[in-house]
């Protein structure tokens, strides 16, 4: 049970190698702990629910230790 | 939450259009006859081409109901299908590679698909142009755009009786915005995109309704109150609404009793990479009435 949940809780891999950051359209490191895309340059970490990931600027965390914004 | 950029000078503000979409997402199936439909023409001219694509993006996916009429299509070979919407709500729909992601800030690398889609998903997009060099640079060199969206003519006849009621019962008329683009301007905002080749053609679409709240109920069903009005507004008092739908009936009634809305549907072609150019058999589509 919870491993399918996980297994369905993940980002596509296919998808990990076309998106960008909407923002500054650089690329994104995959936190799969935190399941999370995080944009360095806009110093913002999309989520991923439900292995759909949010690429909304206004959805992302803000980073702490950042200088971007 | 950041501060929107949505918020401030822009004409559509992308958040309620969001929010109207995430509301209409649980009871699209039984609202999606017009996306049904164009989602139908845009396939015939996949097929017009005649080529195979590896990976396509259906940019404003709904629920996935371009992918679903794909798969039922024996004729249009792509390989992938990746799909977007800007509502999560409409997005766990789709089957598939599917992710969130607004139209105004597109998510994908450079030269990433040989086609995109878009089924209905640009009016209500502030920077059309900007949306649309987005769209060229997510194309791979003689990659394809075909895109179907709202024209000018779209519901005239609501807007036309909402504006007559306004000045007759409330003496004024509010300011309204609608996301709508002109033919004549379609294709040389492609042009002015980079597209090579750019195509601009309409079809229109009339559709029956019961009555003229059938027609704003299926409105709000697909999530697209915004084409009457893309930003909050006062709300539109009972008299006022009365007056409009009793102008519509009076007006746009045809034999049987129902009354007509147009859909005035601009279709979008544009090729990335200004050196290609296209096959043969595009210059057909004609004017369809």
């Amino acid at each position: 049970m919870p491993d399918t949940h996980m297994q369905s809780s993940r980002i596509d891999p296919k998808l990990l190698e076309i998106l960008v950051c909407p923002l500054t359209k650089s690329a994104l490191e995959y936190d799969a702990a935190a399941n999370e895309l995080i944009s360095r340059k806009a110093g913002l970490a999309y989520p991923i629910r439900d292995g759909i990931p949010i690429m909304l600027p206004d959805e992302a965390r803000r980073l702490p230790d950042t200088n971007a914004g | 939450m950041m501060q929107s950029k949505s918020a401030g000078n822009s004409p559509f503000d992308r958040n309620l259009l969001r929010q109207r979409r995430q509301r209409a997402a649980g009871n699209l199936a039984r609202h999606d006859f017009l996306l049904r439909e164009t989602g139908a023409r845009l396939l015939e001219r996949i097929e017009d081409q005649q080529r195979e694509f590896k990976r396509a993006l259906d940019l404003g996916c709904h629920r996935g109901e371009l992918s679903n009429l794909l798969s039922r299509h024996a004729g249009i070979r792509i390989g992938q299908i990746v799909q977007s919407d800007i509502a999560p709500a409409m997005a766990q729909y789709a089957q598939g590679l599917r992710l969130v992601a607004d139209e105004e800030a597109l998510p994908f690398a450079a030269e990433t698909f040989d086609l995109v889609l878009s089924n209905l998903g640009l009016h209500g997009v502030n920077d059309l142009p900007g949306c649309l060099v987005q769209i060229r640079r997510a194309l791979q060199p003689g990659g394809l755009f075909l895109g179907a969206m709202f024209g000018g003519e779209t519901l005239h006849e609501l807007r036309h009786c909402l504006a007559g009621a306004e000045i007759a019962c409330d003496g004024g008329l509010s300011p309204r915005i609608a996301p709508m683009v002109d033919v004549r301007d379609a294709g040389a905002l492609l042009q002015r995109a980079g597209f090579g080749n750019p195509i601009a053609d309409v079809d229109t679409i009339r559709v029956s309704y019961d009555n003229p709240l059938a027609l704003l109920r299926e409105l709000r069903g697909m999530g697209e109150s915004n084409i009457l009005h893309a930003r909050r507004r006062v709300f539109l008092r009972r008299e006022t609404l009365a007056a409009a739908m009793k102008l519509y009936r009076e007006n746009f009634s045809g034999p049987d009793g129902r009354i007509l809305a147009t859909f005035q549907i601009v279709n979008l072609t544009g090729w990335a990479g200004a050196e290609i150019a296209p096959p043969g058999n595009v210059t057909r589509r004609v004017l369809r009435q």
